[in-house]
């Protein structure tokens, strides 16, 4: 219905460095140790966006990969969340270049 | 409920705390999951609980009493734990409702205490802006100070309390500090006027907004929550219950999606975007962080708790000890409470003069108080080793872990510590349920806990195995008689799986929802609140569950009593009572059933004995015991099954046992729901009254259907294959 919506605010343009611009994925396709900043759920259907909102993922925030295998452990606002799979290919990110600090 | 006195609506002039002392303050606890909410709910109230269910559903109401230090008498209800008031599950569509003002009891909070966790403020702040926002004086209770101090986080309490407009009290609640503070915090939120919404949306966006809002208020909803509601509704996609019978709401609410897609937004994360840029701004101006090294104490227990070798190890260890407390620590609780009370029966009857009321007395009454005791070791247990993974935080770490293996038969990673505790007894098993949230996935589980081979089918297993599969060696060392015992767990825990994904796919069909779960940080669990929780669960069996098993315990007796024979006194005590209980109403229907049976291979001896054990299995071999003249008791099991061996039939000849036979019953047994004490928690637990009785007769009646399927294809494929019969 409006999961497709046109996004007006845009994600804040982050220094990629050295390592180039990185092109915006899936976060099921972030490394363990990486961050990245989250710009659309658009795709893991409105309820599983509405409990991911309420816990405190939602556009704009920065993630960081703790884990990975066939679920993902992130942190997020500085409590830590497993996402199946499922969910983790539905949410688009921005990569952030790696910070050693897990939180923001 | 006396009526309330203090008035809380906005722009009502208020009364003071005083004038409450002769009436009740209603005070609503809410909180995110894991802030500790329950330990201040059971540091307020302590025993003064009362547990029951909310209206119309499986979610759990728990009410408490308490006096504040100045004298006002508080009624405390503990809401379900919840992120945000979003309606998504029927936990948190209760917890809104009653924030409304709109539960189906009609129970209005005076003020709403938000418990937050001071280490994850800022995903806390999300639930209590959307609270402020209900019309109800607000207090934020910030618990867990001394963690978020050990994390080197600093919170401006003052600067908090003027960014918020509402009470805010630092509390240690697993310590009791801050209790008192919280107390009179409540007193004084009261008289303030209700907060309001702290934050403007854009005026395009309130214009959108402005009809749903208007459309709520005309359907009796205060202003400020038609606003709160009116945002929410935008990243849902339809109305919940709640808001259903407000005509019309569903056609402005569309109209506002469409106005707001036209100018360029997203309507899903207006709401989301709008909250966390305000606590953006509040967490700025009020806490500080000492910056550290990225990974905290949790993140290194997790290293081996969530490793991909040493984590399942762990969790396979830490199963074993649940598995081990229950099924063997509570063996010596429960035989000196089976032994004290018949002792307590002796004496008492005793006193009585020999006859009928005696037997009732002894056999009847004290039969039926001990039967609900004896769970009660296995219950308290339980609870306790399902508190301390709750608390510590590692239940959630075992649902990750088990998610994957879970969700294939379409349950909950949840779901497994129930089936596991199933092993030891289904009661306490369906009671552990409720840490599953899914109420689909909570039945589905419900259903399938009882097909877990309990404690009680062992004296069954043991009786026909010792005596029907021979004692011989296989190659690498296993017995037999020990690879049937095993065959038997595992016939019940495939089924058990394969049984719930049928489920999940029929009548509880449901999509399975992808696992977003919350990792808490490891904490040390509190001594007082686990002590309140497994006293609340053990006072719960013992008056919803024991009234039902006790007197159905008592029917049970007098069926097998009624009416009464003059047995021939010549004979030996045994056969009289083998002869009373031909005669009895049970030993009627042991005769009726008769034919039924026959296709699986049975007499009426047996026949009566699965009758006789509907109430509880172990009384299977009781029965059995006294129809065949040895009496009951462990010490006679093995006469018994030297007497099953040797009997046969009158007609045929042949003997009544083949092994053939004795396998079909020990088939039944691992399906056959025999156990009043299941029926009657299944029929609490899955939601009580119609709801609840509906779900424990499709639970008895497809574990009947499925055991006698069973026991007939063993019977009769077991014959046709030539094993005997």
């Amino acid at each position: 219905m409006s999961a497709s919506l046109p996004v007006l605010q845009t994600v804040p343009q982050t220094d990629v460095g050295l390592l180039g611009a990185a092109q915006p994925c899936t976060l099921s396709q972030c490394r363990p140790g990486s961050r990245a900043t989250v710009i659309g759920l658009d795709d893991c259907g409105t309820d599983e966006a509405c409990r991911l909102r309420a816990l405190g993922l939602c556009e704009g925030t920065s993630v960081s990969v703790i884990d990975a295998r066939h679920a993902m452990v992130l942190d997020v606002r500085g409590t830590r969340l497993a996402l199946s799979s499922a969910i983790t290919a539905g949410i688009t990110v921005q990569p952030l270049p790696a910070v050693r600090s897990a939180r923001g | 409920m006396s009526e309330l006195v203090v008035p809380v609506v906005e722009r009502t002039p208020p009364t003071p705390p005083q004038a409450a002392d002769a009436s009740v303050l209603r005070l609503a606890l809410i909180g995110n999951p894991n802030t500790g909410k329950t330990t201040l709910f059971n540091a307020l109230t302590g025993l003064r609980q009362r547990v029951g269910n909310f209206a119309g559903v499986t979610v759990e109401r728990v009410e408490g009493f308490f006096r504040t230090a100045s004298g006002t008498r508080v009624s405390c209800l503990d809401l379900p734990g919840s992120y945000s008031l979003s309606a998504s599950s029927p936990d948190e569509q209760i917890a809104l409702e009653v924030l409304l003002g709109r539960a189906r009891d009609g129970w209005r909070p005076d003020v709403v205490v938000v418990v937050a966790d001071a280490v994850h403020l800022e995903r806390n702040l999300y639930l209590l802006s959307q609270v402020l926002e209900v019309g109800v004086p607000v207090v934020l209770a910030l618990n867990q100070m001394d963690a978020a101090e050990a994390s080197g986080i600093s919170i401006d309490i003052p600067e908090l309390i003027h960014e918020l407009g509402i009470p805010v009290v630092p509390m240690i609640a697993k310590r009791g500090q801050g209790i008192d503070a919280l107390g009179r915090a409540c007193e004084t939120a009261v008289t303030l006027p209700a907060p309001v919404r702290k934050f403007a949306l854009a005026n395009a966006v309130d214009d959108a907004l402005a009809p749903i809002a208007s459309q709520l208020e005309v359907a009796g909803f205060k202003p400020s929550a038609a606003r709160l509601e009116a945002l929410r509704l935008m990243s849902v996609q339809h109305a919940e219950p709640h808001l259903e019978h407000i005509s019309g709401l569903e056609d402005v609410r569309k109209q506002a999606v469409t106005t707001l897609a036209q100018i360029g937004l997203a309507p899903q994360r207006l709401e989301s975007d709008a909250r966390y840029g305000w606590i953006g701004e509040v967490m700025a101006r009020t806490t500080s962080t000492r910056e550290q090294d990225g990974r905290t104490i949790s993140d290194r227990i997790d290293s081996v708790a969530l490793h991909r070798v040493i984590g399942p190890v762990l969790f396979i260890a830490l199963m074993a000890i649940v598995f081990q407390s229950v099924f063997t620590w509570a063996a010596p609780l429960q035989d000196a409470i089976e032994g004290g009370i018949a002792a307590l029966g002796g004496i008492v009857g005793g006193w009585i003069p020999e006859g009928e009321l005696r037997s009732l007395v002894v056999d009847g009454v004290f039969a039926g108080v001990g039967s609900v005791l004896v769970f009660l070791p296995q219950i308290c247990i339980l609870f306790l080793v399902i508190g301390v993974l709750e608390d510590s935080g590692y239940m959630a770490r075992a649902a990750f872990l088990m998610d994957r293996v879970m969700r294939r038969v379409g349950l909950h990673g949840r779901s497994f510590i129930p089936m596991l505790s199933g092993y030891a007894c289904a009661v306490p098993g369906i009671m552990a349920t409720r840490v599953i949230e899914n109420r689909q996935d909570r039945l589905a589980t419900i259903m399938v806990v009882p097909l877990m081979s309990c404690s009680a089918r062992l004296p069954v297993y043991t009786l026909l195995i010792g005596s029907f599969i021979p004692v011989s060696t296989l190659p690498l060392g296993f017995g037999l008689q020990g690879l049937t015992l095993l065959g038997m767990y595992l016939l019940g825990t495939l089924t058990a799986l394969g049984v719930a994904a049928i489920f999940k796919r029929t009548l509880l069909k449901g999509p399975v929802r992808p696992m977003i779960l919350e990792l808490p940080s490891y904490r040390w669990p509190s001594l007082p609140t686990l002590g309140v929780t497994v006293w609340q669960r053990a006072m719960l069996f013992v008056r919803r569950a024991g009234t039902v098993i006790m007197s159905l315990s008592i029917v049970l007796w007098a069926m097998a009593t009624y009416p009464r024979t003059a047995p021939d006194p010549l004979l030996p005590e045994v056969a009289q009572q083998e002869q009373q209980l031909e005669q009895s109403v049970l030993g009627r229907v042991g005769k009726v059933i008769e034919p039924l049976v026959r296709p699986l291979g049975y007499d009426w001896k047996i026949g009566v004995s699965i009758a006789a054990s509907f109430a509880a299995r172990e009384v299977f071999v009781s029965t059995m015991g006294t129809i065949y003249g040895v009496g009951g008791g462990d010490d006679n099991a093995a006469a018994l099954g030297e007497r099953l061996k040797a009997e046969v039939d009158p007609i045929t000849g042949r003997p009544v046992y083949s092994t053939l036979v004795a396998l079909g019953l020990m088939v039944f047994y691992v399906y056959a729901l025999m156990c009043v004490s299941t029926t009657a928690i299944t029929v609490r637990e899955a939601g009580g009254g119609r709801v609840g009785w509906s779900w424990a007769a499709v639970q008895f009646g497809y574990s009947l259907v499925l055991a006698y399927g069973a026991a007939w294809l063993v019977f009769n494929v077991g014959r046709a294959l030539g094993f005997g019969g």
